[in-house]
């Protein structure tokens, strides 16, 4: 079976910020492909560079103060976007890669209708005819399942739900039939009842329309729920990518295990027991260390580990399909375990 | 309070106020300013020891006007002065006293003492040879650009004198007749000359360094007035709500929607002819116009102020210590009005600007400070001497109250850059 | 939304009589025929003009008579020391009564100032609203204009070299006092420009009726009063624009593919202009004061030179409808600008 090429090609991202404190890195060689009609999720905690990466990729971030490093690659349809020009951009953006943000309240203009928002974006991408355009802009606030969408297509976002309101920006995204539609946290600003929609929606439109998703988020649960592959980030970097259920059940990284540790489990097994949690805090970007980034609070934490930062390599006997950022990965006899962090071996179900 | 300055100065604002190196230079000017106000207002307290006084302001520097920066005057003024000085002298010397009321600055004719029948014959010696100067330099119709005087046949008359090294000689004449100056007192009189002087040739530099602790004076009481009735005012209105805040919103509604001048006008009207106007301690005789400033001045931080009390209120510690039973005075003022601190420097400094600015315009109109130079009435002076292209004391004014202006205005953007998250750079 | 109109002509109602009361008090704290008078008055004519102004009548329906100074009205009825008096014929009842009808004099019923003994307090302010006008309208126009271009661009490229040198210039406007600029107008303006000109340009005061007057008498205040305003506005409407830009629709309709232009004349413009529009609206009323120092150094028979001269003369009428007028104006545009923000916004009008 051919392996399919990735629609959406990223290596060696690293995009850098001017502050008034210095030039800090928030990404860092950051690589991963996007086959497709797939769901990739991108998973990590706040601050780990998940939003900064999206952004990169649509070159969102403010000009002024951001650098992307030159070595960077995100090729699409063969073209270069780190280094595209503007005009390459706009062309791109709405049409053939899509975004939504996370706070529907603020993402919508308050001012122009729903109609006009989304007659804009069909305005510029396509070639369609006043008339065209308002009913495939009604077409798609049904596709999204908004009700009596003839009479929202006139109304003011802060007429709508927020719930509705994301409904929109889908609707938006994907009225140009995009093949990349990346999710930046779409459903942490909502309810989880409304969550539950908004995912299924998403999955619907996405066999549908076969869009490829880049789902940004920090919630594992949607991650099983929806992805097909993930990558785990930490402290600017891919720690690990792979398909989820491999990634689940087998993961490589000491981090994203103690993740999969940390979620709270259902059942009289786990009653009365104490959660996991991952001990320390992410490391500064003003103040990075020199070797792995996640050593101080890894258990298998060896001097080498704090001496040289692993590469991102293949897992043992997988191939390609699974990249861990590790030396001594999970699948891997036990180094020596250090005393403090004998807590973290003690956790159920961990590895030796 | 005392907490909440030392929070306040912990904070994180304070930490970027200060890496902005222009804020702190122009904090630093505005310090500046102040030593020299403050030194200047020590004329009230110490006069004649320190500090300057009025009666030092008024009193003439030389008998003509001068231009500054050592820029020599026209010939004619340089030979009026020195006539007018001669006449002094001379009236002084035949009536045998009157000496001490000759002073131009620092200069000063030695009174009479052991030696003085010496004295005073040097002194006739020099007003007999400045006369005598005075006399072959009155043949000249137009000093300034005299015509070297020509023989019947065109060729220049090698027997006339040269005017410039005559004026010359003629001031050195004069110069002598005044007691010596130690090298720090001439340097205290060129000072005094060094930005000129107005029409009635009181010095330039004297009046605006002394305009400086009146505006200073206008800007501290208005600015903190203001700043503490309208934090006062709106804290409490919207703290403890109901009819207060209405009272408090109905007063400021309505006091703003005067336009400012407007109203200060008004009062002025109000005021004038009233006790204030008639009073000569300069501190009292400004009363009307702290009044006026300040009942405009407080409407601003009170909105502030208010809008923000608005928001601490919901906070959670401000429920906190309510259920742990503090009185509501008791949270005003030691919880809630503390962490609008940083909102009343940004105020205070935006007032002062606004009071400064304010007292030139007021002054300028004859409306403000009557009694004394200040900026705006040394604008307001200058307008006849502009006319005629001299800009010394318009010059000197503008100078030094744009500096001040300025420092305060950079100062306002750093604090408000450092301290008001909402605020945009 | 019109009930929201309604209520706030409703609260506008005590706030405008609060400012009539409190003003009308204040102008009174010293007698103002004395004040008019000065130290001719002997105690019959002072009598008399008060009687002339209804100033000796009470100033609220309810009053203590001072045996000294009768009142020139008998009370409706008397309770005790306290006389309650027919309200039209009070003073500030009165005076409330011919703001409503806006007669400030006419040939039959005179209300006449007390500079100008032949003419109506009514007549001279319309006759000094047009020149007033001549100069704020343009100066308005063009402060709003040149700030919202600066503001735009100073925003579209915050930190760069141009958005650098414009803020500096624009502090450094600020700066420098108002009169400065009138001094160094006047002598630069007009003297000096008039003398490389050949002719005269501008003029350095006076005023002149008549649109092919305008350049000569009005244009140098209009330019000075545009180069000192601009300072606050353009800083404002920068900041406004700057805001802008970080909102989250912008970032979704550079996500859209929007061009440069379109994201900020469309919009970012279109969510800025609420608080221009707000900015704008409230210096409507001032628009009909004039810049009191700017009419009185150009002699400029306004509005604001009106009542400069009303002030130093003691003329309490003009004084008294003056503030009366401007106060009401202002409550006005207020309400005004609140309705308009409403229309665009559409956040507001249905709330």
């Amino acid at each position: 079976m051919t392996t399919p090429s990735p629609i959406l090609s990223v290596r060696h991202l690293t995009t850098r910020f001017r502050t008034d404190r210095g030039i800090v890195t928030a990404i860092d060689d950051v690589s991963f492909d996007l086959y497709p009609g797939e769901t990739l999720g991108i998973v990590g905690e706040s601050g780990c560079g998940k939003t900064v990466t999206s952004k990169s990729i649509m070159r969102l971030l403010p000009e002024r103060t951001t650098i992307i490093d030159p070595s960077s690659q995100i090729m699409f349809e063969g073209t270069n976007l780190a280094t595209a020009d503007d005009r390459t951009m706009r062309r791109i953006r709405g049409d053939r890669i899509a975004m939504i943000f996370q706070e529907p309240m603020t993402s919508l203009n308050p001012v122009f209708t729903i109609g006009w928002q989304l007659d804009e974006a069909l305005k510029y991408h396509t070639d369609l005819g006043r008339a065209a355009r308002r009913s495939r802009a009604i077409e798609m606030l049904k596709l999204v399942e908004i009700p009596n969408a003839e009479r929202r297509v006139d109304e003011y976002p802060h007429q709508l739900s927020g719930g509705m309101r994301q409904r929109v920006m889908i609707a938006m995204a994907l009225c140009c039939e995009p093949d990349v539609l990346i999710a930046d946290e779409p459903t942490t600003a909502l309810d989880v009842t409304i969550q539950a929609q908004i995912l299924a929606l998403m999955e619907n439109l996405r066999k549908r329309l076969n869009t490829a998703i880049i789902l940004i988020t920090h919630n594992l649960g949607v991650v099983a729920q929806v992805c097909d592959r993930v990558a785990v980030m930490y402290a600017g970097r891919v720690i690990e990518v792979g398909g989820v259920r491999r990634i689940f059940h087998d993961p490589q990284h000491p981090y994203t295990r103690a993740l999969l540790d940390s979620i709270p489990k259902a059942g009289r097994k786990e009653h009365g027991k104490r959660l996991p949690t991952i001990e320390g805090i992410v490391p500064s970007l003003f103040d990075l260390p020199k070797g792995c980034r996640f050593a101080d609070r890894c258990a298998r934490c060896q001097p080498l580990c704090r001496d040289t930062e692993p590469e991102l390599l293949p897992a043992e006997g997988v191939g390609e399909s699974h990249l861990k950022r590790c030396h001594f990965p999970l699948s891997q006899a036990a180094p020596v375990t250090s005393a403090s962090h004998a807590a973290m071996t003690s956790s159920p179900g961990a590895r030796p | 309070m005392i907490a909440a300055f030392k929070r306040l100065k912990a904070s994180r604002g304070v930490g970027k106020f200060c890496r902005n190196r222009l804020a702190v230079a122009a904090l630093g000017i505005i310090v500046l300013y102040a030593l020299v106000g403050g030194w200047v207002a020590l004329g009230d307290l110490l006069p004649g020891r320190a500090g300057i006084t009025y009666a030092q302001v008024e009193q003439p520097v030389w008998p003509t006007p001068i231009n500054g920066f050592g820029i020599p005057a026209t010939n004619e003024r340089r030979v009026e002065a020195a006539r007018i000085i001669t006449r002094e002298v001379k009236r002084a010397v035949n009536n045998g006293e009157g000496f001490t009321d000759i002073r131009y600055g620092l200069l000063h004719i030695l009174p009479g003492t052991a030696d003085s029948d010496t004295e005073l014959d040097r002194l006739s010696t020099l007003i007999e040879e400045s006369e005598d100067l005075y006399d072959q330099l009155s043949e000249f119709d137009d000093l300034n650009s005299p015509e070297p005087p020509t023989l019947d046949d065109g060729a220049p008359d090698p027997d006339s004198i040269d005017v410039p090294s005559t004026i010359a000689r003629l001031e050195g004449a004069v110069r002598q007749m005044f007691a010596p100056l130690s090298g720090w007192q001439s340097l205290k009189q060129s000072l005094l000359h060094s930005l000129g002087t107005d029409r009635q040739g009181r010095s330039n530099f004297l009046r605006v360094i002394f305009s400086i602790k009146v505006a200073l004076q206008v800007g501290i009481v208005v600015a903190i007035i203001s700043v503490l009735v309208g934090t006062f005012l709106g804290a409490a209105a919207a703290y403890f709500g109901g009819w207060v805040d209405h009272a408090v919103v109905w007063l400021y509604s309505t006091l703003s929607s005067m336009p400012e001048l407007i109203l200060l006008a008004v009062l002025v009207y109000a005021f004038s002819g009233s006790v204030f106007d008639k009073v000569s301690n300069p501190w009292l005789a400004l009363v009307p116009v702290y009044a006026a400033m300040c009942m405009e001045f407080w409407i601003g931080p009170c909105r502030v102020i208010r809008g923000e009390t608005l928001k601490l209120k919901e906070l959670e510690y401000v429920q906190a210590a309510t259920a742990i039973g503090f009185g509501r005075f008791y949270i005003l003022l030691k919880h809630v009005i503390p962490n609008t601190v940083h909102l009343m420097f940004i105020n205070f400094s935006l007032l002062f600007i606004a009071a400064i600015k304010f007292e030139v315009v007021l002054s300028f109109l004859g409306l403000g400070v009557k009694v004394g130079p200040s900026w705006g009435r040394m604008i307001q002076e200058s307008t006849q001497e502009v006319i005629n292209g001299i800009f010394w004391q318009i010059g000197a004014a503008t100078v030094f109250m744009f500096v001040l202006v300025l420092a305060f205005n950079i100062v306002s953007d750093a604090l408000q850059d450092a301290f008001d998250p909402k605020h945009v750079g | 939304m019109w009930s929201y109109v309604a209520r706030r002509l409703l609260y506008s109602i005590p706030v405008y009589l609060g400012i009539i009361l409190i003003m009308m008090g204040a102008l009174r704290l010293r007698d103002p025929v004395s004040a008019y008078l000065g130290k001719n008055a002997t105690a019959e004519t002072a009598l008399l003009k008060k009687a002339s102004m209804g100033l000796d009548r009470p100033f609220l329906p309810i009053g203590i008579e001072d045996p000294a100074e009768p009142f020139g009205i008998e009370p409706i009825v008397e309770v005790g020391r306290v006389g309650f008096y027919p309200p039209l014929r009070t003073q500030y009842v009165e005076f409330l009564w011919r703001i409503l009808r806006f007669d400030f004099g006419t040939a039959e019923r005179p209300y006449r100032s007390w500079q100008f003994e032949s003419d109506n307090v009514g007549a001279k302010l319309a006759d000094a609203v047009w020149p007033t006008l001549k100069i704020t309208i343009p100066a308005l126009v063009l402060t709003a204009t040149i700030a919202i271009l600066v503001g735009l661009l100073s925003a579209a490229y915050r930190g760069s070299v141009l958005d650098k040198t414009l803020m500096v210039l624009v502090v450094l406007g600020m700066s420098i006092s108002v009169v400065v600029f009138i001094v160094l107008g006047q002598v630069f303006g007009s003297s000096w420009l008039n003398g490389k000109l050949g002719f005269e340009l501008f003029a350095s005061n006076g005023y002149e009726p008549g649109i092919q007057n305008w350049v000569k008498y009005c244009a140098l205040p209009v330019i000075i009063g545009v180069v000192v305003g601009m300072g606050y506005d353009a800083r404002f409407y920068r900041a406004v624009m700057v805001e802008e830009t970080s909102r989250d629709y912008i970032t979704t309709a550079v996500a859209k593919g929007a061009p440069r232009h379109k994201i900020i004349f469309v919009h970012m413009l279109k969510n800025a202009m609420i608080p221009v529009i707000t900015r704008i609206m409230i210096t409507i009323p001032f628009l009909i004061t004039g810049s009191i120092v700017m009419e009185y150094q150009f002699r400029i028979p306004g509005m604001g030179k009106l009542l400069i001269d009303a002030i130093v003369n003691k003329d309490f009428p003009i004084i008294q409808t003056f503030t009366a007028v401007l106060a009401g104006l202002f409550i006005l545009t207020n309400i005004l600008t609140d309705v308009l923000y409403a229309l665009v916004d559409p956040r507001v009008r249905l709330a």
